[in-house]
């Protein structure tokens, strides 16, 4: 009997010369073969499905955290609405495009949807920018429109994001007029996420003029001043919504991958099993032949 | 109506961090772990310049140099 260091170089010699000599020696190395498959696929399986288990247990909290947050993004339309605030018309308006991603991957196409989104709205304002927030898309969009790319974040999405976080970004990239800030949002309460278009949050704002286009603001009778300030608030306010959103689709995203990579898993393994089991078999009734026909060679 | 750290080139968010943090210092110590661990922040940013990223830098670092900057002129 050879041990079992040297077989795989046996097999790998005997491969090279004949074949139909070394099938015996072939049979006992893809036993072993398929042993070693099915054993690191039930090892991907426990990963899988751990990781499953972290993500449904994330998600209770960050969907919390998401129906928390949409009530301040709503709150702060409402006031837009009010207002009725309508995007400027004027010539050389820009258009601000922030991408609410993160820094990990494992979550299913989420991030491919996001940054084909982002792209589709690209076509229609080809001279938009681009701010992203997290590694992936960014990632993904620097290939097709590095460009446009002004800012990027990374570093985003480990937690639930809090409020502050939006505050500290948003204070670099105040200096741009925006108009649009379009962000994902899809929908977590039922099992599976779909990235919906993302309703555009017109917010019509320039910098230089004191009063955005709004017909009825002067009903909230406020002094321009302050209104600066709101509508800092009311950015860092829809981008902290935003980043709500965000984290808690990903979280879904990555819940679901999981669950289908575990029941990929799952199916592999039967079916390696039942294959491994065929194979013992056939090895086994193949010896005992051998005894049998030994044995009753060596009667006569 | 002016306001003092307009002057000094705090923008609106950023006076609210700033008073948030001192809300969070100020609380007792069980709760106090708990809000600033919220307070917390490790955002990095990089500035894209025609298609290539520029340096990362840390996003605290970066704004509190901005301030520094936009201290020296009036606030619009």
């Amino acid at each position: 009997m050879l041990s079992r260091a040297v077989r795989p170089a046996l097999k790998a010699g005997a491969a090279a010369s004949v074949r139909p000599v070394a099938a015996p020696v072939a049979t006992f190395a893809t036993l072993r073969e398929i042993e070693q498959r099915l054993k690191s696929i039930s090892n991907i399986e426990k990963i899988t499905k751990t990781m499953k288990i972290v993500a449904s247990t994330k998600l209770n909290r960050a969907q919390r955290a998401m129906t928390e947050s949409r009530q301040y993004g709503k709150t702060s339309n409402t006031v837009f609405e009010q207002a009725e605030t309508k995007p400027l018309e004027s010539e050389g308006k820009k258009t601000l495009i922030v991408v609410s991603g993160s820094d990990k991957g494992l979550c299913g196409g989420i991030h491919s949807g996001l940054s084909k989104q982002v792209r589709r709205m690209l076509v229609e304002t080809p001279d938009a920018d681009i701010v992203v927030l997290g590694e992936k898309c960014k990632a993904q969009l620097s290939r097709s429109n590095g460009k446009n790319i002004v800012l990027s974040f990374s570093n985003v999405g480990k937690n639930i994001p809090t409020s502050q976080k939006p505050k500290r970004s948003q204070t670099r990239s105040l200096s741009s007029q925006r108009t649009m800030l379009p962000f994902r949002l899809s929908t977590t309460s039922s099992s599976m996420p779909h990235l919906t278009k993302p309703p555009r949050l017109k917010l019509s704002r320039r910098r230089q003029s004191r009063n955005p286009v709004s017909s009825n603001f002067s009903a909230f009778e406020i002094d321009d001043e302050v209104l600066t300030n709101f509508r800092e608030y009311a950015l860092s306010n829809t981008l902290f919504w935003a980043l709500a959103e965000g984290h808690a689709c990903e979280i879904s995203a990555r819940r679901n991958a999981m669950d289908n990579a575990s029941k990929n898993a799952g199916d592999m393994i039967s079916k390696y099993q039942i294959l491994y089991n065929r194979t013992r078999q056939a090895v086994i009734t193949g010896e005992l032949v051998e005894i049998i026909t030994g044995a009753s060679a060596s009667e006569d | 109506m002016a306001f003092a750290w307009k002057a000094s080139g705090l923008t609106y968010n950023k006076y609210l961090s700033v008073a948030a943090r001192v809300v969070r210092r100020s609380l007792k110590d069980d709760k106090r772990l708990a809000a600033e661990r919220r307070g917390e922040s490790e955002l990095r940013m990089a500035k894209w310049n025609n298609g290539k990223q520029g340096e990362h830098q840390n996003v605290a670092e970066a704004n509190a140099a901005s301030m520094a900057e936009a201290a020296g002129s009036p606030a619009s």
